[in-house]
Order: structure tokens, then sequence, then C-alpha cells
């Protein structure tokens, strides 16, 4: 059984958000609303020193599909909606999910509200109850009336919200999800049970993204990780884990340097 | 039901501890009992349709991921060699600027005859056919008047092929001088360092696979200038075989990548290339193989000392010993350390790591070198080296661009042009190109480069000049410096045609709307580019299914038009176009559609039709292409332009464009263009370079060399010194309207999501009393702008930097804060920088420290 993660080759990554794009056109998130972030790929960024010796760094963050993970042990039905896959996928289970967010007040990587925990990004996304999913295309209103479109309108004529929407489908979650559910990046699970690998990784226009099996010593990424000396976060707060700590055993893992500056 | 569930959530909250002690509840209804362990997917069908991103001057072959007829997902082109197969950032914005709900529908007249900014135009629905009829009419009523020049026709992007079509045709046969391109506000002033030197006005490639020192200055490849996803692609490797170096007044993403960042003071760019330059000779650094060497073997180039011509003998070059005579000998490091705010060691460093790796190195030169007020020579300096370090067409070098065969459309013959469309076709333009201060000198040809800005000035000045005003794909009130100008110079327009696909502020002083597809999805055309030494011709076709009532303006509208004028008396637009024919069945064109599949078969032609064998890819017929997309040309070849002796002549035959077909360091070709221009002007070239700008003076004119940087505004009253730069997620001042581009803003380099921010060093900060977040206002000598204050340690003190993008005060509701009162989200840098010129190319100038500003708190 493979072992899923993925590397992130922060040398070839030049932070320009190709891979999170690509990821709103694959899973169809909808946009940022009260302090969840719908960006199941985000990045970090990180600023040091003071003019001219600045050091910018940009890191690409997802959900790491921890081994050890809290969203899975804090998730109270059974089955759990937030559970582990055979492959080492940390997947979440639409119809089962209460929205009782314990998954999200449990992960490091994520914050229940992103603008009150000032963090930069979170893993895990709550639709509200109440809300309708992607407001933007249910809107009605016409900047220039019977001139231009709406949202509404566009959804309507095309048959589908978001308009873009990419369909697929997969035994535990669906392409857009419902009003009072969690949600998370899926490792694009449905991509990769067809051969494909996830939309983040083939948009990555410097091939900084290598996903694959830890367990295949063959692999990128098992070849990568025994030849670089690899970190991974903490938390959402661009904290790493130090040698030896273990966390909750990520599995996204980020290799060599951003800037050729020391 | 979500009320229930969400009743019994707060009572499992509130039993958390028996939740706990329990190892769980079997809460939900619709838990499925199947094994969780493993999953399983279908994916729905689709198909991968090729087309090309327009968002940015890459012109990327792009293919969308279509499910019943909806655009879902994009990608590059995955037979693209410019591309290997990936778009940037901006390509996944087209999926949003597709479906934008405020994409125009139908076309739209104008109820309110008052125009100005801030004024609701108060827009109604109208036909095509209604449309087209007002539009013919204004038209002919300037023919009966006999006076065609007074119609106007600007475009902004467009399709290099389409365009002949409109841009190249319309204005001919109707008769107007009065058609002008955008491009002098894009880069044009760039295209005077290779041309001046090389003989090569264009835009120029990379060997970014092999280059071992990769030099950008003045741009961000990483984030724009025109191959932006195989600079992204090649990018990190670099850094395994050799450096990357920046120059750049703020921290690009290139910068915070590279090995070395030289923050350079505004402006002063052209003293560090001098420096450098000085260096490399100094040091015996420069290519032998391309310059050539010493007769004796010596190097005679010492700091201060004048060498004697005929001590040097030259290769592939002209005039190098002139050109350190004239301006290099004193350009030392120490020199260029005051004025550049560079550290002298670390001029010297870089100039041993370009010296070292040699033809290997790529000076990678961009906009923020060359579109200043003085740029034609920065360009040059800055060119130069590529020269010196004989990278010109090296393994690791810099290339002329790749080009593909395009077949042309039919000639414009004489039938189609009548007398009046003759004599009136030859009249003055309005943007001023070739005035004594205006020499314009693109393509070594005085009074040819056009002069967008000065369209605006143009029109100020006479506003009887213009009365039919048809514009496509253009924001000229949005994306053009002392944008209030346009504001200005738009509301006096009598009639004004736009064709786009959102209502931008320039469509505010708008008579007719006539909404325009979104050119990658929904217009079929022919695109030609190239990057990553090939040439490229990609499609754009349809691959959705088109929702509005939405036409492509350069090729349907164009025939529709024609139409009109027809009924109405002036057949000599349609004659032309009926006269198309088929390449494969010879059939002529009897409606719009086929008029436009006709024009794109006619200019792809050659790639596919088996006539002639190509050297790049084999393309079966015009099917193949539809379903390809794409036509690679051949690889670039290695020195394809260097010049050999010839045995038997013994004469030296070289292929550059110059005058002396050698890459020119003393440039006879601007030698010849200036006194030509002076000549039609009775004067000396010195008056010429007075009246228009320049500090240089006799034979100073025809060498790369430093100009100090021109600034408006005194340092007294306007202290800081504003720099402007790209976003890359910018499709061109088109995207801000997508929640997309908002969300991530923040991928460009300190800038903030959902927001605008100007970056200000914390020292200065500190001094202004001004913290992070803070409103401020920028003002300079033309206006003034409302944005927020980020405390950046990513600019030298002293200077102010701010990304162009934001600042919409129409175009949607994204982009801007309140459509419906015209109010921005953020400022837009344009209505602060100054409407001034590079005059000898006649492009506008954005960069080189040129507009002082003042910061205030508000």
């Amino acid at each position: 059984m493979p072992k899923y993660g993925m590397v992130i080759d922060l040398q070839k990554c030049v932070g320009c958000g190709a891979c999170a794009l690509a990821c709103k056109t694959e899973n169809n998130t909808q946009d940022r609303t009260k302090g969840q972030t719908f960006n199941w790929a985000d990045f970090i960024m990180k600023e040091e020193g003071k003019f001219p010796d600045m050091k910018f760094t940009p890191r690409p963050v997802l959900c790491n599909h921890c081994t050890d993970a809290p969203c899975v042990k804090a998730c109270p039905v059974t089955p759990k909606a937030m559970h582990k896959h055979e492959n080492g996928m940390t997947i979440h289970n639409q119809e089962r999910c209460i929205g009782c967010r314990r998954c999200q007040q449990a992960c490091p990587y994520s914050s229940e509200d992103v603008d009150k925990a000032k963090t930069a990004y979170s893993v895990i996304s709550f639709n509200d109850f109440e809300d309708v999913v992607h407001p933007f295309y249910n809107d009605k209103k016409e900047l220039i009336p019977n001139c231009t479109a709406s949202g509404a309108e566009i959804s309507q004529k095309t048959g589908a919200i978001p308009p873009h929407r990419t369909l697929y489908e997969h035994s535990d979650y669906v392409s857009v999800r419902e009003k009072g559910k969690v949600e998370k990046c899926i490792f694009c699970e449905h991509r990769v049970l067809k051969g494909e690998l996830p939309n983040c990784v083939v948009a990555c226009p410097s091939s900084a993204r290598v996903f694959g099996d830890q367990n295949d010593p063959n692999s990128a990424i098992s070849q990568l990780l025994k030849k670089h000396k690899a970190v991974q976060l903490k938390n959402n707060k661009g904290d790493f884990l130090k040698a030896g700590e273990k966390g909750t055993q990520p599995n996204v893992f980020y290799i060599r340097s951003f800037s050729a500056r020391k | 039901m979500q009320i229930k569930r969400r009743d019994f959530l707060k009572a499992g909250v509130a039993t958390g501890a028996a939740v706990a002690m329990s190892g769980g509840l079997t809460l939900n209804a619709f838990a499925n009992g199947k094994d969780h362990k493993t999953g399983s997917s279908h994916l729905e069908p689709g198909k991968w349709v090729p087309s090309t991103c327009q968002g940015c001057t890459a012109w990327c072959p792009a293919e969308f991921f279509v499910q019943n007829g909806r655009v879902v997902k994009v990608r590059g082109n995955q037979l693209s060699k410019a591309n290997s197969g990936y778009v940037c950032p901006r390509g996944h914005i087209m999926l949003q600027q597709a479906y934008d709900p405020d994409r125009i529908k139908v076309p739209m007249k104008r109820t309110n005859p008052e125009k100005g900014r801030g004024i609701d135009p108060k827009f109604v629905p109208i036909t095509w056919d209604e449309a087209l009829d007002t539009i013919a009419d204004k038209m002919l009523e300037l023919r009966k008047a006999k006076e065609p020049e007074k119609f106007m026709y600007m475009r902004g992007r467009y399709s290099p092929t389409s365009t002949d079509l409109c841009y190249g045709t319309l204005p001919k046969i109707f008769g107007t001088p009065n058609y002008f391109s955008h491009s002098a506000i894009c880069a044009e002033a760039e295209k005077m360092g290779p041309g001046y030197t090389q003989g090569f006005f264009g835009y120029r490639d990379y060997d970014l696979a092999k280059t071992t020192c990769l030099v950008i200055w003045g741009c961000d490849p990483l984030s724009s200038n025109r191959q932006v996803p195989n600079a992204i692609n090649k990018f990190g490797d670099i850094f395994d075989r050799g450096s990357v170096i920046a120059v750049d007044p703020r921290l690009s993403a290139s910068a915070a990548k590279a090995n070395e960042w030289l923050p350079i003071k505004p402006g002063e760019d052209g003293a560090l290339a001098a420096a450098l330059a000085h260096v490399i000779m100094t040091e015996g650094l420069w290519s032998k193989e391309f310059v050539g060497d010493f007769k004796e073997g010596k190097n005679l180039f010492k700091t201060g000392a004048t060498v004697d011509e005929a001590a040097f003998i030259e290769k592939q070059t002209h005039g190098v010993v002139k050109w350190w005579n004239i301006e290099l000998k004193d350009k030392t490091p120490d020199w260029a350390a005051k004025k550049t705010l560079i550290p002298k060691e670390q001029i010297i460093r870089v100039a041993r790591a370009m010296g070292k790796a040699g033809s290997a190195t790529s000076v990678w030169m961009g906009p923020g070198v060359a579109m200043t007020p003085r740029g034609t020579y920065t360009a040059m300096a800055v060119y130069a080296l590529n020269g010196i370090l004989g990278s010109i067409e090296t393994e690791g070098g810099v290339f002329q661009s790749s080009s593909v065969p395009v077949e042309k459309f039919p000639e414009i013959k004489d039938i189609f042009i009548d007398e009046l469309a003759k004599k009136s076709g030859k009249g003055k333009k309005i943007d001023g190109r070739g005035a004594k201060d205006m020499p314009a000198m693109m393509s070594a040809k005085p009074g040819s480069g056009v002069v967008t800005n000065n369209v605006a000035n143009g029109m100020l000045k006479d506003p009887d000049a213009i009365k039919v005003f048809l514009s496509s794909w253009s924001n000229f009130n949005f994306s053009c410096t002392g944008a209030q100008r346009w504001d200005k110079a738009m509301a006096k327009v009598p009639f004004f045609v736009h064709m786009v696909t959102n209502a931008s502020e320039m469509t505010q002083f708008a008579d007719i709307v006539l909404p325009s597809t979104f050119a990658p999805t929904e217009k079929l055309s022919i695109i030609t580019n190239m990057a990553n030494l090939h040439g490229h011709m990609s499609i754009q076709q349809s691959v959705s299914k088109t929702i509005w009532d939405v036409k492509s303006e350069e090729t349907d509208v164009m025939w529709l038009l024609a139409e009109k004028l027809k009924a109405k008396g002036f057949a000599n637009l349609h004659d032309y176009y009926a006269s198309f024919e088929d390449p494969e069945t010879k059939k002529k064109p009897t409606n719009a559609a086929e008029f436009s599949e006709i024009a794109v078969k006619i200019t792809s032609q050659k790639v596919w039709n088996g006539k002639e064998k190509m050297k790049g890819d084999q393309i079966a017929g015009w099917e193949d292409f539809k379903k390809k997309g794409i036509y690679n040309s051949e690889t670039y070849k290695y020195k394809k332009n260097w010049g050999k002796d010839n045995a038997e002549t013994k004469k030296f035959e070289g292929k550059f464009k110059t005058e002396t077909t050698k890459f020119e360091f003393y440039s006879e070709t601007m030698k010849k263009a200036l006194g030509e221009h002076a000549g039609k002007h009775n004067t000396t070239v010195d008056d010429i370079l007075q009246v228009s700008g320049y500090e240089a003076r006799g034979e100073l004119a025809f060498v790369p060399h430093y100009e100090a940087p021109k600034r408006h505004g005194s340092d007294k009253e306007y202290p800081f010194t504003f720099i402007d730069y790209k976003s890359r997620l910018n499709r061109e001042g088109r995207s801000q309207n997508t929640t997309w581009y908002q969300e991530f803003k923040k991928v460009d380099v300190g800038d903030k999501s959902w927001d605008d921010v100007a970056k200000i060093n914390p020292i200065d900060a500190k001094k202004l009393g001004i913290k992070n977040g803070d409103t401020v206002r920028l003002t300079s000598t033309t206006g003034a702008i409302i944005t927020k204050a980020l405390l950046w340690e990513g600019v030298r003190p002293g200077t102010v930097a701010k990304c162009y993008g934001q600042g919409h005060w129409a175009y949607g509701r994204v982009a801007a804060k309140n459509y419906a009162k015209a109010e921005p989200r953020g400022g837009n840098n344009n209505e602060l920088l100054v409407d001034d010129y590079d005059r000898l190319s006649g492009a506008t100038a954005r960069n080189g420290g040129f507009t002082g500003v003042k910061i205030e708190k508000i």
C-alpha cells in the first residue's frame, strides 16, 4: 500500500501562485468569507532582515495529510467524517460531516477564523450553515441594468455553480461542498485513483511539487527526501518541526532554499 | 434539516465528555457503512481544446478543459516548446474572466449626453443592427464632409494577424492617417537597445536552459516580460549551474531568489552598465571571439587612458575602442557607486561573475531600464553588455526572436482606395511623431514610431481633430500615464465607439459600446510569438459555448460594419474583404463567420497546407492544425547572424541589420538616423538632442552611454522617488475584476490580498509617522492617489514602490470599490506618473525614477 506525500522544492518554486489557482479550478472552492479562506492550496510569506539584506520566502502550503492526524482524532462521528485512507491521505466524507468544526479546532495548521487568529492560512475551512455557497455566482445584481450580466445569470446560462465547475465524483466527497460542512485539500484523490497527479502538481510551471509514494524507495519523492534535508511545518504560523520532533507527522516536506542568498 | 442538525450539534458539543467516553457517536443519519479506508472516483469526461492566452505579451499556447460546453480548467498546450506545456498563474484566471458577471452582454448606447469621470452614461441595450447603423452613419458623415481624417482608430491588445483586417485596413480604405497602437505605452524603448547596436528592433529570447549567469535588469521575468512560464520553468536550475543577478530598485520575485540583488537608485542604470563594462574591459574579460583583441595581445584598456583605435582588431563588432574612449574610460566602479548607491565591491564582483560566465551570460533587459525619459541610451548601454561578453546567439546567451511563416492577407489594391482616402490618408498624424522634439526613430526610421500617449495631448490641443473615434480592447484612461488627460480628452470626443468585454474607465465615455468576445475562449484568430528558441503559431478559437451576444472586433465586427457602409454607399471596405478566398475551397466569404474562418486559414496556411516542407512541426492539414492548435518552428541556430570573412574577396560579410552589418558599439545606425531627422528639420543633431531632452552632444550621441535621470518634481517638495512595477496576476489591467486576482494579490512580493499598498522603507515611515496599514496620499506634479502604506524592507529609503493594476474606478464590481459611484479600489499609478517620453523612440516613460512624490498620512 502506498504512503502518499509531497515534496516542495523551494529552489524551483518561484511563488507564482499557479498551484493555488489551479487548485481552485479543480476543486471549485468558493471565495474567502467570514474568516474562512477556502484555499486548499495557499501560501505563507516570510520576511527577514533589513534593506538591502532583506530575504523573502513564499512557502506554498496545503493539508499535510499527517500520519498522526489530530483532525481525525477530533472527529466525533462514527464512522468518522475526517478519516485516513490506507494510502496515507486524510480524506473528508461530506455526508457524515455534521459541521461541528472540531477538526478545524484540532488541526495545528488551521484556524477557526484566520482574521481573528491573524494567521496566513487555514488548511480546513467551514461552509456556514446559513450562507449560500458561492454567493458570487448567485448574486442577481446587474451593474448596468439589462446590459451587463450577473453572477446568477452566468450560472443559469452555463448550468453550473461556479460556472467553471470541474465535475467529478468520489465515494467520500463532492465537487462543491454544501452548507454546514468543512472542507480541505484531499490530495485530489479522485484524480490519483485514476492515475493522475494532484492538479497543483501538474499545474506547477517550475515542477517544484513532487507527489508520490514514500514507501517506494525508487519514487521521485523518496529519492528527493534521501538526497536533501527536508523540513516540515509545525503549525500555520510558519514554525517548523525541530530535528527529531515528530509533531503530527506531516507528509508534506520542503527541501532546499527559495533564495540563493545566505 | 439544517436547523435540526444544528440543534443536534449544540447538544453534541454540550455532551462533549460523553462523546469522548463513548469513543464517538453515530450522529449522522447519512453516515455510510462502506469501508472507509479506500476511496473510489469517477472523472466526468471532458476534452482539452487548444487556444491561446493573451493575458500578457507571452501569448501562450494554452488548452482549456471543456465539460458540457463549459471551460473548467487551463493548462499550457502540451505541444508547445515556448512554455513546455505550462501556463503561469494568469492562465487560470481566464476562467473567471470568461465567466465574469460584469461582461457586457449586448450592444449599448449612451443616453446621457454629458461625459466625464463619475458621470453615469446611462447606457441602454440596443441591437447590433442599430449600433452598426449609427456607427456607419457617423463615419459616412465625415466622408460626405470630405474630412475622413477626423476618424480615428486606436487598438489596445490585438491579434497579431487579425489586426491587419482592422488596424491595417480600415484607416487606409476609409482615408485617415489617425490610427494608433498601444505599443508605445508598453515597452517600445527596450527595442532601441538591440536596435541601435545590433540592428534588431525587437524583443529578445534567451537560452535559459544553458545560461550560467542570468542578469535580470529592470524587469521580473518570473512575473512578467514576455515568456513567464518558460522563465519560471527554467529558473530554479540555473542556480545548480551558475548564478542569477537581479538589478531592480525594489525586491522583485527574481531579486528575492537571486544570488545578487543590486537595488539600484532608480534611473541610474546607465551608470551601472558603464561601470560593469569598464571592469570587463580593464580586466580583459570581454569576448575575444566576438569582439576581437589587441594586435599585440596586451590589454590597453586602463582606467582613464585613451586607446589608439588602430591597436585593436575587431571581429563581429564595430567601434569598441571609440566607445571606450568616448564613454567608458572614466566610468569606474567608484564613480558608479556614487551614482547608483550600489557598493563598488558588489559592482566589481558582479562584473567578474559575468566575465567568468562569458558568452553564457544572458543580460535580460526590461522596461525598467528603457521606459524612462532618456531610456534609449540606457537600453543601449545595458544591451551592449551582451555585445562585449559575446553572448549574442551563443549557448546560454541572448537571441533575436524566432518567427513562423505567416501568409499575408491579399494586397489592398488601388481600386479599394478612392481619391479622398488617398489624399486624406496621407495627412499629419495627431500623435506628433516626427516633430523636431519627437524623433520617434523606431527601426532606424525617423518619425516612424507611434507615440500612443501623445494622442490625448493632440486631442486636447485640437478638439475638432477627431470627431469619430473607434477603439478596441483598450483602456487608455487607465493604462496611460497622466491618465487624467485622457478623461479630459475623451469627454470632448463627439462620438466614441468602444469594443470591449467590460465597461472599463474608457467605456464610460462611449456613445456606443460593442460587446467583444473574450479572445482566448470565444475568438477565432491566429496568434504568433516566440520563446525558448522557438517561434510558434497558435490558434485562438471558440472553445466553449458563447453565452452573450458578443462579436470579435477585428473580424466579425469589421465585416458587419463593411456591409453597413456598403449599404449606405461606401463599398470599398466590403469589396476588399469580399475578395478574400478560402485557400482550400477557393470560396469567397458571404458572411461574418465565413470571413473570420477564411481569414485565419489564409494567415496560417503555410504551416498546414503541405505545399512547402516546414522546418518545424509537421501538420497534416487545417483540421490537424485546429486539433493541435500549434505549430512550433525549428530551434534557433547558434550564431545564426554572425558574419564571416569571405575567403575570395577577403571581405567580412556581416548579417546584422546595422549600417556596418556588425554589432555597433559606435552606432553608425544611430548617427545616420539622427542626421536624417536633423536634416528634415534643417538643424544639427545636437539641437535635436537638446530639444528632445537628452544630455549627450557630439560623438557621445552615437555610443551607449550614461545620461543622468530626469525627474519631475523637486527633491524638496516631492522627496520620494516613485517606482512602478507589474503584477504577476495582471492580465494587462483586465484581471482586477476577478476574485482570484484579489485573493492571490499577495503573490506579488510584499503585496496584500484584496488591497493596494505603497511600499515605504521603515526608516522613512518612522520619519513621517506612518504605521503599517495607514491610509496615505501620494502626490506628484501630475496628480494624487490614496492608498495604504506598507512598511517594507524591500525598498531603499527615499523611494516608494507600488504595483500597477489596482485603482480601477470602473470595470466591474470587484475591480472598483463602488462602480456606481466611480470609487476606486486603491489607486492607479498612472494618475501619479507624469506624461513624458523617451523621445528618440516615442515610448512613454514609466520607470527610472522620473516621478517625484510626497507622502502624507491622512
